[in-house]
């Protein structure tokens, strides 16, 4: 029996050394995405930044991305930690919204830098993005010009996504493609479909397989070259720019309803939109500012393409029609 | 009897918890009226084609990788087994325990570095399909199933290889006589193994297989409990790959056939050199190019990547040390657990009541294939109510990991526990000898090479684990392998090269250590 009882005293040992010290001050919970929280990510800075002026913890929870963050609080329910969610997008509020979760953030934005005025009542933008095409400009001579051009070229550059089910750039493709074809998007899939090497998990693997040289293009952000420009001084990267427009995503955060500390939660907000938190987030989430003007960016951002017009379909919308597209295109591109 | 009363309750206690961990999860998700805004889709999911599509996918793909990595590695074992003079045997052997921990990204990374279009040996576009999936699947899977096979050529006692001789018995008939009936008690177990392993593949057989024609059950479980947010249906889907998964181990450990286990006092068995001298020196030299390539390519390209930089984070010491916790606690673990389900089966099979011995093995092996996203999330509904989850993030990664770990002890460990058991049982009952005087004295020395072995698998597998921490998420500090996705999701590709080999670097100096420490001396 003595297999037994060191099985037992394992489990013991296991779940003291997991015991986290608790602080005095009070802590603040954001639940986030990970590669925010990562050493890299803006995560590091901002705790610095807030706990600076807060006199308090702030303890940033990083999660898969957007919709696991969302499930989350919805299985926890009124028993979550988290005061506030950071980190879902315009593709997901809607369905934030619905699920009765979050509470009025009752900020009035002063500034912003966003393409469209900002209202809603529950929550607030931090940063936003487009989805481009990346490309490698010693491999690709001429890109295509616009969306339509790229789905009908059928000698056009072979490319990478990802998948709409599992990643949130596949998903903005899916809806890129539906705010430009419209009815017609299912032919435009079938078109393009051809020319698609994989479609992957995640942005990670497509990105990775694209710097290996797998494909002409991948799909990305606008702001991707921004990083070999700036991180790595490498000029080679550039994104398409389509004349139909890019699709928009924008990333906000949101006050959780049964959340104990909505002054301090609301005092984060407040700092989320000010200069301090803002001008961390160009150079390590690696998109633009909700508050700053193009002009307060790092130099080299204004290399980057002129993604306008911004495209973006409402929110209640995706909600309500995204299971049946995806479905639409799984039958598209499984034939 | 009285032996035989305590193993069955320790077994059972095994079997409960099992269920605990395993049951209780999937009830906790079904019960979820109480979540804001969720209505259960449509659970008929045998009218959906897409679900029948993903269904028979994910059977195709399972059962083809598992033919072509298992039907190779018993010609490999075979010639690892006769080449015991193989200069670096050993190596080659613990090299081949790498592809198991490489995090599915990094491996998916490696087989396009040799095998995309600026590959070594480039197949273009046609590796986005069923050749990528099979390729991959090889990669991790045939050297595993070596490892696991490997040892049923040293239960052949040497006085069978001697017979063999006497009788002039050539090559084939060795095979036949001598080999077979050895190998028949691991080779359902192992094929049974792979085939688990293949069809719960995910990030792999998206990613290489060219599009979502490629999609197996697993991606839908996913879909349903993340994206549309349908508890219901995901366990529905769970529960069927989990009743899929059963009658195939069914039909695969009908084919099991135990051999006779006779009283030998020495029990490492030598066979003697055969013939086929260079047909086996150049199978193992094939398969070692194979694996190694992809190894190779993550290796040169960590060297070329900024390895300074990444060694020099705190950081990255941090997770080193929690994924080497997580790893060896999870081995501890699983081999407590198995070790105790694997008394009782074996001396239920000692007893003559084979299929409930089969049963036991079947339990301990089939929770594999519940999705570690199922058990976590069904646990958070479970848990969070009552406990802080973020402070129980450790021991519920252990937990899900040392179950997962399972149907690796009970494939490495089974077969040498079970004939020790048959070999030795009646003796020890004879000379009282039993509890920690029968471990120390009898089961430690015999056993120890394949407690070594099972040990540094669990441990390998649990350190490369990504899946169940990514879903909890944690405060504190990120193992290696979310370090690696971590970088990778922020552009820093090279960065996660370096993370990667040292990740491996990790693994094999666990695996080597544990197989020296608790395997002794006598290497693979």
């Amino acid at each position: 029996m003595y297999k037994g009882l060191r099985f037992f005293g394992g489990t013991l040992l296991a779940l003291l050394l997991s015991f986290a010290a608790q602080a005095a001050t009070p802590t603040l919970v954001v639940y986030t995405y990970d590669s925010f929280t990562s050493e890299w990510g803006p995560g590091p800075q901002v705790k610095t930044a807030f706990e600076a002026q807060c006199a308090c913890s702030l303890e940033l929870v990083g999660l898969e991305d957007g919709v696991s963050m969302l499930n989350r609080l919805k299985l926890e329910g009124s028993n979550t930690r988290a005061d506030l969610l950071l980190g879902i997008d315009t593709s997901l509020t809607a369905e934030a919204r619905a699920s009765g979760l979050f509470e009025a953030h009752r900020i009035t934005m002063q500034k912003s830098s966003l393409p469209q005025p900002w209202q809603d009542d529950l929550f607030l933008p931090y940063d936003y993005g487009y989805f481009a095409f990346v490309y490698n400009k010693e491999r690709l001579d001429n890109p295509p010009t616009s969306l339509r051009q790229l789905v009908t070229d059928e000698e056009g550059p072979t490319i990478l996504i990802q998948d709409p089910r599992t990643s949130t750039p596949g998903l903005g493709l899916l809806l890129w493609i539906k705010k430009v074809f419209g009815d017609e998007s299912d032919q435009a899939w079938a078109r393009l479909s051809k020319r698609i090497v994989t479609v992957s998990k995640g942005w990670s693997e497509a990105y990775g397989l694209f710097l290996k040289g797998e494909a002409d293009m991948v799909l990305s952000y606008t702001t991707s070259p921004a990083y070999h420009l700036i991180a790595e001084q490498d000029a080679r990267f550039a994104a398409a720019r389509f004349s139909e427009g890019h699709y928009q995503q924008i990333e906000v955060a949101g006050l959780v309803r049964s959340s104990q500390q909505k002054q301090l939660a609301r005092d984060f907000l407040e700092f989320m939109l000010s200069d301090g938190f803002q001008s961390i987030i160009p150079t390590t989430n690696w998109m633009y500012p909700a508050t700053l003007a193009r002009t307060e960016l790092p130099a080299d951002f204004g290399k980057l393409i002129d993604p306008s017009p911004a495209l973006l379909l409402s929110d209640e919308l995706v909600a309500s029609k995204r299971k049946s597209w995806v479905d639409d295109w799984l039958e598209v591109m499984s034939r | 009897m009285v032996r035989l009363n305590s193993r069955a309750v320790a077994a059972g206690l095994v079997l409960a918890l099992l269920a605990l961990i395993v049951l209780a999860p999937i009830a906790g998700l079904l019960n979820l009226s109480g979540i804001p805004g969720y209505e259960p889709g449509d659970l008929r999911f045998w009218q959906s084609a897409y679900i029948r599509r993903v269904l028979f996918f994910s059977l195709w793909q399972a059962l083809l990788s598992m033919l072509c990595s298992v039907l190779p590695a018993i010609l490999v074992a075979r010639a690892f087994a006769l080449q015991g003079d193989f200069p670096l045997r050993g190596l080659l052997l613990r090299l081949f325990a790498l592809p198991l921990v490489v995090p599915a990204v990094v491996a998916v990374m490696g087989v396009v570095s040799v095998y995309g279009s600026g590959g070594w040996i480039s197949l273009g576009r046609s590796l986005y399909g069923i050749n990528g999936i099979l390729l991959a699947h090889v990669f991790f899977n045939l050297p595993l199933a070596v490892r696991l096979l490997l040892p049923q050529w040293q239960t052949i006692p040497p006085h069978h290889w001697q017979l063999g001789e006497q009788l002039s018995m050539n090559a084939w008939q060795r095979w036949r006589f001598l080999e077979w009936p050895a190998l028949r008690e691991a080779l359902p177990g192992v094929m049974l193994l792979v085939f688990m392993l293949c069809l719960t593949s995910f990030a792999v057989v998206l990613t290489l297989g060219g599009g979502p024609k490629s999609t197996t059950l697993e991606v839908a479980i996913y879909q349903s409990l993340r994206f549309d947010f349908d508890p219901a249906q995901a366990v529905v889907l769970a529960l069927l790959q989990l009743s899929i998964c059963t009658l195939v181990a069914i039909v695969t450990l009908r084919l099991q056939r135990l051999p006779e286990v006779e009283i030998a006092l020495d029990s490492v068995s030598t066979p003697i050199a055969v013939p086929q001298k260079r047909l086996n020196t150049l199978l193992i030299l094939a398969t070692g190019i194979f694996v190694g390539m992809p190894l190779l390519s993550m290796l040169i390209d960590a060297l070329g990547g900024p390895l300074w930089q990444v060694i020099g984070t705190p950081r990255l010491w941090r997770s080193l040390v929690t994924t080497l916790f997580i790893g060896l606690f999870a081995a501890l673990f699983s081999v407590g657990a198995g070790w105790l389900l694997l008394q009782y089966s074996a001396s239920l099979s000692l007893a003559g009541k084979t299929s409930k011995a089969h049963l036991v093995d079947l339990a301990g092996s089939i929770v594999y294939v519940v999705p570690p996203l199922v058990i976590g999330s069904g646990l958070f509904v479970l848990l969070s109510p009552h406990v802080d989850v973020f402070t129980w993030v450790y021991p519920i990664v252990i937990a899900i990991n040392a179950v997962m770990g399972l149907p690796f002890v009970i494939r490495s460990l089974g077969p040498a526990l079970r004939q020790n058991h048959a070999r030795y049982h009646y003796l020890c009952q004879s000379l009282a000898l039993r509890g920690w005087n029968r471990f120390r004295y009898l089961e430690w020395p015999l056993l120890r090479r394949p407690l070594g072995l099972a040990l540094a698998l669990v441990a390998a597998l649990a350190m490369g684990d990504l899946g169940v921490i990514a879903l909890f998420g944690t405060p504190h500090s990120a193992t290696l392998p979310l370090l690696i996705y971590q970088q990778l999701g922020a552009y820093m590709i090279p960065h996660a090269t370096v993370t990667a080999l040292l990740l491996l670097v990790l693994s094999l100096t666990v695996f080597w250590g544990l197989e020296r420490v608790i395997g002794g001396k006598t290497g693979a």
